[in-house]
C-alpha cells in the first residue's frame, strides 16, 4: 500500500495497530473468541453430569463418562492455539497461507465432526444421592425434559424452560456451537469455492471469465432462501449438520467470487506480478504467492460478515423448520418453538434472539473494524 | 447507449436459461417428487398409494420422462407464455403467482419505500455531524438494528404489542380481519393498515440500517468533494451547500442501490409473511416446496430471476440517466 515508508512496519503489523485502535472492533473480536470458548465448553457449562462424584467411597467423574466425540473437539484447539503460538514469528512473514491454514484447520475438524451424530444419555446427577459432588453452573442437559414446563425464567431455570421443560439456558449454550461451527464452517466452503473461481476468473480472463461470471449471475438471480430450501430437500432423508453446512456454503460464494475476481484482475496488471512471470514463475506460482496475499485483506473482510450472514441463514432455516434436525440444539430452533407458544412465553423468543443479535453484531464490528484497517481510506480519517 | 441496452438484453437469455435449468435439474434430481408427496410422503401419511396408483400419477405429471427432455417441453410452453398448471390444485401458475403478487409488493414496496424516506436524512445528519455524538449514536443504533434477526423482532413485537399476554395493540396475524368483507371502504382500508404495520416495520428497520449506511458513506464522499469547498469558498449558506451541492451527488449511487433491491419486493418477505400467516408470494412458495409443485416453483423462479436481472439492467442504465458523466460507449 505504501510505496514509500520510512518505518520498519509490515503490513500484518499495520493492520493490527489500525484494529487495535478500533475499539467496537477489537471488543467485537474479545466478544467471538469468549462465545467460541463458551461453546467448546459447553458440556462443562451445561450438563445433567457431575463433574465430580463422591458416592460409597468412590470418586468418579461422570461428565468426561458422558462425553460424546462431538464434545472433544476443544482438545484439538488447545495443540492448534500453541501451534499459532509457536509459529508467531512465521505469521507475521507469511500471513496469507497461514491464516487459511488455521481456518482450513478448524473447517476440517468441524467438518468430520459434524458428520458424526449425537447420542443422548438421559441419567442425570441432580438427584443421585452423593456425599459430595460437583455440579455444572448449568446442571441441565440440552435435550433433557424436566417436569417445570413453560417456566418463567427463575433462579433454577435462568433462562426459563420450554413446552418440554427443557432448560433454555443449556438449550442455548449448546446451541452456540451449532451456530457457531455451520457459520464458520458454511462461510469456509463458500471462500474455497469463492477465490477458486473468483481466482481463476480474474486471472486466466478471457472465455473462462466470461463463463463464471454468467455462473455468479444465475446463482444471483435465485429468490434467497428458495433456492437454498430446494437445495436443503435433496437431502431431505440424511438431515444433519454437514448438509446444512454445505448447503449454505454451496449458495452463499458469489459475493466472495465477484471480490476475488475484482481483486485478481486489478492486481495481475501490476508490475510485482509482470516481475514474477518475467523471472519465470509459473502460474501457480503467481496466483499463491503473489496474487493470494495481496487480496487476502478484502477476502478476510467478506469472510467475516459472511460469517455472520450465514449464522443468520442457519437460524432462519431452523426456524423455518429446515435446518437441524429436532433434538440438535439450536437457536433458531428455540425461536421456532416461541413461535407455538407466542401469546405468553416472551423467553422462548428473547434469549435466543438476543444470542443471536450479539454474535452477528460482534462478527459484523470485527469485519466493519478490519475493513476500516485494510483500507484507512474508507475512514475518512 | 441503445448498443449497449440491446447487447444486455441478449446477454439475459443464456442467463434465464441457466437458472431454469439448474432449478429444473435440482427439483428432478431430488429423492422425492409431487408423487411421493401425494401418495403420504412415503413415511406413511395414513392413506400410503398402491404403487400402480403412484405409477398413474407419475405418468399424468410426466415426471418419468428424462430431466432433460422434461425441461425441453417447460422451455417450449414457457416461451408460448405458459407456465403451466400447478400439481397441487391444477390452476394455472401464472393466476396463482398474479394473485399473490400484490400483497407481497404493498408490504415490501412500503417498506422498501419507508426505509428510504428515513435512512436518507439519518445517513446526512451522520454524514454532517461526522464523529460528533448525533453520527456516532446513529452509528450505533443503525448497527444493532442491522444486526437484530427480523424473525425474532417479529415474535417479540407480536408478544408484547399484538395480542400477547401484554399489550393488545395491534392484530397478531393475517391480512384481514374475519369479518372484513362486510366493512365500507375506509374501516376495510383502516383494518388492512393495521395488519400491515408490524410487517412493514420488521422488514423496515433491517434494511433500514443497510440503507442509512450507504446514504451517510455516500455523503461523506460528495462533501469532501472539491465542489462542495468551492461552494463554501464562494460563501454559499451551509443548507444550499449541503442540500444543492453535496446531497444531490450523494443521492446518485442510492438510486442505483435502490434498483438493486428491487428483486426484494418479490422475494424478501418470505420469513415475515411465514410468521404474520399472510397469503403472499413467500406462501406460495413455501406451499409449493412442501407439495414439490414442480411448475410453481419453477414459476416463481422464473418471475424472481427476470425482475432480479432487469434490475440490475435498470441500477446500470439509470447510473448513466442522472451522472452524465458514465457513459458505456
Amino acid at each position: 500500500m505504501n510505496s514509500i515508508s520510512l518505518s520498519q512496519e509490515t503490513y500484518t503489523q499495520r493492520l493490527w495497530r489500525h484494529f487495535h485502535a478500533d475499539k467496537f472492533a477489537l471488543n467485537g473480536l474479545r466478544i467471538v473468541i469468549l462465545l467460541f470458548i463458551v461453546a467448546a465448553l459447553a458440556p462443562f457449562l451445561a450438563n445433567s453430569h457431575a463433574l465430580i462424584r463422591v458416592a460409597d467411597g468412590h470418586v468418579s467423574f461422570p461428565i468426561f463418562l458422558s462425553l460424546e466425540p462431538i464434545e472433544w473437539r476443544f482438545l484439538l484447539y488447545v495443540p492448534l492455539a500453541g501451534l499459532v503460538y509457536f509459529f508467531r514469528h512465521r505469521f507475521i512473514a507469511h500471513p496469507g497461507i497461514f491464516i487459511l491454514a488455521v481456518i482450513g484447520f478448524i473447517a476440517a475438524v468441524e467438518i468430520f465432526l459434524a458428520l458424526t451424530h449425537p447420542i443422548n444419555d438421559p441419567t442425570n446427577d441432580r438427584d443421585r444421592p452423593a456425599s459430595f459432588k460437583l455440579l455444572p453452573p448449568i446442571p441441565y442437559s440440552p435435550i433433557e425434559s424436566t417436569p417445570d414446563q413453560f417456566s418463567p425464567p427463575t433462579w433454577k431455570h435462568l433462562c426459563g424452560t420450554d413446552s418440554t421443560g427443557r432448560d433454555i439456558a443449556a438449550r442455548m449454550l449448546h446451541g452456540a456451537r451449532t451456530s457457531l461451527s455451520i457459520g464458520f464452517v458454511a462461510q469456509s466452503i463458500a471462500l474455497t469455492i469463492g477465490i477458486a473461481l473468483g481466482g481463476l476468473a480474474g486471472y486466466y480472463r478471457s472465455w473462462l471469465d466470461i463463463g463464471i461470471c454468467r455462473f455468479i449471475e444465475v446463482m444471483d438471480c435465485f429468490p434467497p432462501l428458495l433456492f437454498i430450501l430446494v437445495a436443503i430437500s435433496l437431502f431431505e432423508s440424511q438431515n444433519n449438520m454437514f448438509y446444512i453446512m454445505a448447503v449454505i456454503g454451496l449458495t452463499s460464494w458469489t459475493g466472495v467470487a465477484r471480490l476475488v475476481r475484482g481483486e485478481f484482475l486489478r492486481l495481475s496488471s501490476l508490475p510485482f506480478t509482470l516481475a514474477a512471470k518475467a523471472i519465470g514463475a509459473n502460474d501457480f506460482r503467481i496466483i499463491v504467492r503473489h496474487l493470494l496475499p495481496n487480496a487476502l485483506g478484502p477476502i478476510l473482510v467478506a469472510g467475516t460478515f459472511g460469517v455472520a450472514s450465514a449464522i443468520l441463514i442457519e437460524s432462519s432455516l431452523s426456524f423455518l423448520g429446515f435446518g437441524m434436525q429436532a433434538p440438535t440444539p439450536s437457536w433458531g430452533d428455540i425461536l421456532s418453538d416461541a413461535r407455538r407458544y407466542i401469546d405468553f412465553a416472551w423467553w422462548l423468543a428473547f434469549f435466543p434472539g438476543l444470542a443471536i443479535l450479539i454474535t452477528i453484531m460482534s462478527y459484523n464490528f470485527v469485519g466493519e473494524g478490519l475493513r476500516d484497517a485494510v483500507d484507512p481510506r474508507l475512514k475518512m480519517k | 447507449m441503445t448498443h449497449y441496452i440491446i447487447r444486455r438484453f441478449l446477454l439475459l437469455v443464456p442467463t434465464l436459461f441457466g437458472i431454469t435449468l439448474l432449478t429444473f435439474l435440482l427439483i428432478r434430481l431430488s429423492p422425492t417428487n409431487a408423487a411421493l408427496i401425494k401418495g403420504g410422503g412415503g413415511e406413511g401419511g395414513g392413506k400410503a398409494m398402491t404403487a400402480e396408483q403412484r405409477e398413474q400419477i407419475v405418468k399424468f405429471y410426466g415426471l418419468d420422462k428424462p430431466p432433460l427432455v422434461a425441461y425441453g417441453n417447460w422451455v417450449g410452453k414457457a416461451m408460448r407464455g405458459d407456465l403451466g398448471n400447478s400439481f397441487a390444485d391444477h390452476r394455472p401458475v401464472a393466476d396463482k403467482i398474479l394473485e399473490r403478487l400484490p400483497l407481497t409488493i404493498s408490504i415490501t414496496g412500503s417498506a422498501l419505500i419507508l426505509s428510504y424516506f428515513l435512512a436518507i436524512p439519518l445517513g446526512v445528519i451522520a454524514a454532517i455531524k461526522r464523529g460528533q455524538v448525533v453520527d456516532r449514536t446513529i452509528s450505533f443504533v443503525v448497527f444493532v438494528l442491522y444486526s437484530i434477526p427480523s424473525f425474532a423482532a417479529a415474535l417479540l413485537l407480536i408478544l408484547f404489542v399484538a395480542g400477547g399476554d401484554y399489550l393488545n395493540l395491534l392484530p397478531m396475524y393475517g391480512i384481514n380481519s374475519i369479518n372484513a368483507s362486510e366493512m365500507s371502504l375506509f374501516p376495510w382500508l383502516w383494518d388492512r393498515i393495521l395488519h400491515m404495520i408490524l410487517p412493514v416495520v420488521c422488514l423496515t428497520y433491517a434494511s433500514l440500517a443497510s440503507i442509512s449506511r450507504y446514504a451517510r458513506v455516500s455523503m461523506l464522499e460528495a462533501l469532501s468533494q472539491d465542489f462542495v469547498r468551492t461552494a463554501r469558498a464562494k460563501g454559499l449558506r451551509e443548507r444550499v451547500v449541503i442540500l444543492r451541492h453535496a446531497l444531490r451527488n450523494a443521492l446518485i449511487p442510492l438510486i442505483t442501490i435502490f434498483a438493486l433491491e428491487l428483486p426484494v419486493l418479490i422475494g424478501g418477505a418470505i420469513i415475515i409473511e411465514s410468521i404474520f400467516t399472510l397469503p403472499g408470494m413467500g406462501q406460495l412458495m413455501f406451499q409449493s416446496l412442501d407439495s414439490w409443485d414442480e411448475p410453481v416453483i419453477m414459476g416463481i423462479t422464473v418471475l424472481a430471476a427476470v425482475v432480479t436481472l432487469l434490475s440490475y439492467l435498470v441500477a446500470d442504465i439509470l447510473y448513466v440517466i442522472v451522472d452524465p458523466r458514465i457513459s458505456y460507449e
